[in-house]
């Protein structure tokens, strides 16, 4: 977006009594001294974020790390959710479609025809964009509630198409080859450290995304169309259009996420990559953190996720079977969130810092 | 030609006529009022030319091309901003975030659209405000920010569904300021009101409507004397009001 600088009218005013220069210097030092904070709490985060796996993997602690891994896919899978349904108010319960087509695509580029994982990615994001303005196009025209509910269908019918389809493997997916250790090939065997700053990247990505929209027309128009869609009319928003750009940006960086995952468990099928539960996990991660803020899917991943491997490790070693568990923790969670703090954690750290 | 021309339109909902054949015009440099007893059909027009109900028949001329059919997002596009009666104020977002939304249609990014936004905050009375959720609003400075973020949108015409209802002496003479104002910047403007001591002296021209019909049109003076208006709507009450002639 360009940025025309016109020129404002404090600019051409001439310095009355409103605007004596003695009183800025307080206001300034004391924005100073705030972005110096930030910029140092920036710092600290990002040196944990580079550094703790260091440590990790210096101690081989593997689970760790897989969890680590893990909270940035999801904080990924979240963000790219949160454009869609948290800023424009389209609540998807069927992005886990635009997952497996992201790992679905590179994975099958990768052993038909030998194609590079990262140009698959690509690839894969293009045609999550396609799938997503298909599917876009006639669900917008639902209002409301309608929408969710058939974007669970569209899931549906997504995950039962690839069942049946032999020629992807159907029901028992695909075991991607194990093909030597280099970065062309997205495979790292002898540790999970790769894995982990390629997942931090995409993390960086999808907020950077998120960053971008906020502060440019797309975030505005968003807003509105989720504000009153009516309203946003009459103010010359083409609210489908604009619906249709945050469904393909929520797209393109899920499929994204799908790659990764495809890449780092070398084996998808329909129930790994493409199940309603990990359409509505993906939306309990942004709707615990707080939707419609930039912060949101990243909190939601760093409590979740973690909760939700704990959960499934604990019911592996004590005999497992009960998968429906972590469900349960997660639908407590939400009702708690509902409940408590609809603005989710997002709003209880506001509070805790005194911002209201 | 009239900047504006619905030439006999009807709208139907179901059984119910809601407008009947109604043929109106506003010039480019009019302010027309649109009066009429409640039910009258004065808000179903200007969803009819505002486009977010497609009439049923007739045509709305705006510079002389047919908008019926057309989107609301189009027709604002082409020059025409309304306000709702029931306002609809973004709630989660500031006033200054509303009002950008409006100046975003012809702005070439954000940061025009603020400082485009912050010109139509101050002129509207609203620049203490800018930082104010719309849920945190009174009624009387959401009917504002509805009125700022139809006229950031930079339009030809501005239709006004009771900006006035609901607000105190002291709110009506700025929201008359303001219409004054915007009008005095060329816009031409077509409003409802209830409040016949607003619209009389501030209409160059005044349509009443009732039952889905034109009853007449005319000069303020002149509609506020009709037997036949201060019948069906004026009451007799209004009679005293225009013994003394409307200051212009
Ligand atoms: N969407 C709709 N569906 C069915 N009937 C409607 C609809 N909108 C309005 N009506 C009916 O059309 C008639 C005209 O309504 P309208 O709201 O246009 O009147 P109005 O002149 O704006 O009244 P008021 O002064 O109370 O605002 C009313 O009888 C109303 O019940
Ligand atoms: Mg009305």
């Amino acid at each position: 977006m360009t940025t025309v600088d016109q020129p404002s009218d404090s600019t051409s005013m001439p310095a009355g009594p409103g605007l004596d220069p003695t009183a800025l210097p307080p206001e300034r030092s004391r924005g100073r001294a705030a972005s110096a904070s930030r910029l140092a709490v920036g710092a600290i985060a990002a040196l944990v974020l580079l550094g703790l796996p260091l440590v990790l993997e210096a101690q081989r602690l593997v689970h760790p790390l897989h969890i680590l891994i893990m909270i940035c896919l999801y904080a990924t899978l979240a963000q790219a959710w949160n454009i869609l349904g948290g800023y424009a108010g389209q609540i998807s319960l069927g992005n886990a479609v635009f997952f497996g087509v992201g790992a679905y695509t590179s994975t099958l580029l990768m052993t038909r025809i030998g194609l590079s994982p990262w140009l698959g990615i690509l690839v894969g994001m293009f045609v999550a964009v396609l799938v997503s303005l298909a599917i876009g196009y006639p669900c917008f025209r639902l209002g409301g509630h309608y929408f969710a509910i058939a974007t669970i269908a569209v899931g549906e019918i997504v995950q039962t198409l690839f069942i049946n389809w032999r020629e992807v493997g159907g029901a028992s997916g695909i075991h991607l080859p194990l093909l030597p250790e280099a970065f062309v090939n997205f495979q790292f065997h002898s540790s999970k450290l790769p894995y982990y700053y390629i997942a931090l990247a995409m993390a960086a990505i999808a907020f950077g995304c998120a960053f971008l929209v906020e502060r440019s027309r797309l975030g505005y128009y968003f807003r509105a169309i989720k504000g009153d869609p009516l309203a946003a009319r009459s103010l010359g928003v083409k609210i489908t259009r604009y619906k249709l750009y945050a469904i393909a940006i929520s797209a393109a960086l899920t499929a994204m996420a799908g790659t990764l995952y495809a890449q780092y468990i070398l084996v998808i099928d329909p129930e790994s990559v493409l199940p309603l539960s990990l359409s509505v996990l993906i939306c309990l991660v942004a709707v615990l953190g707080g939707i419609g803020s930039i912060w949101g899917p990243l909190l939601g991943a760093l409590v979740l996720i973690p909760l939700s491997e704990g959960t499934r490790v604990y019911l592996a070693q004590s005999g497992g079977g009960g998968r429906a568990i972590d469900l349960m923790v997660y639908g407590a969670l939400i009702v708690l969130v509902a409940v408590f703090q609809p603005g989710g954690l997002v709003a209880i750290s506001r509070r805790f810092r005194g911002r209201g | 030609m009239p900047l504006l021309e619905v030439r006999d339109l009807t709208m139907r909902f179901g059984g119910l006529v809601a407008n009947d054949s109604v043929s109106l015009h506003v010039d480019a440099d009019e302010i027309v009022g649109l009066i009429g007893p409640n039910g009258a059909g004065k808000t179903t027009l200007f969803s009819c030319i505002s486009g977010t109900l497609r009439a049923t028949n007739g045509q709305v001329l705006l510079e002389g091309q047919d908008v019926v059919g057309q989107t609301p997002e189009e027709i604002c596009w082409r020059g025409i901003a309304r306000t709702f009666q029931i306002v609809r104020t973004f709630r989660e977002m500031t006033v200054l975030e509303n009002v950008m939304v409006g100046a975003l249609l012809r702005a070439s990014g954000t940061s025009q659209a603020r400082v485009d936004a912050e010109e139509v905050l101050e002129l509207t009375g609203l620049a203490h405000k800018r930082h104010v959720l719309g849920a945190g609003l009174t009624i009387a400075e959401r009917k504002r920010v509805e009125l700022a973020r139809a006229l950031a949108t930079r339009p030809k015409l501005l239709m006004l569904d009771e900006v006035m209802a609901g607000l105190n002496p002291r709110e009506r003479q700025e929201a008359i300021d303001l219409v004054r104002t915007a009008h005095a910047r060329g816009i031409a403007i077509l409003m409802v009101e209830h409040v016949m001591e607003v619209i009389m002296p501030i209409s160059d021209r005044v349509v009443v409507l009732t039952n889905g019909r034109k009853l007449l049109e005319g000069r303020p003076e002149a509609v506020s004397r009709n037997e036949e208006v201060i019948k069906a709507y004026l009451g007799e009450r209004y009679r005293a009001v225009i013994a003394e002639p409307p200051a212009c």
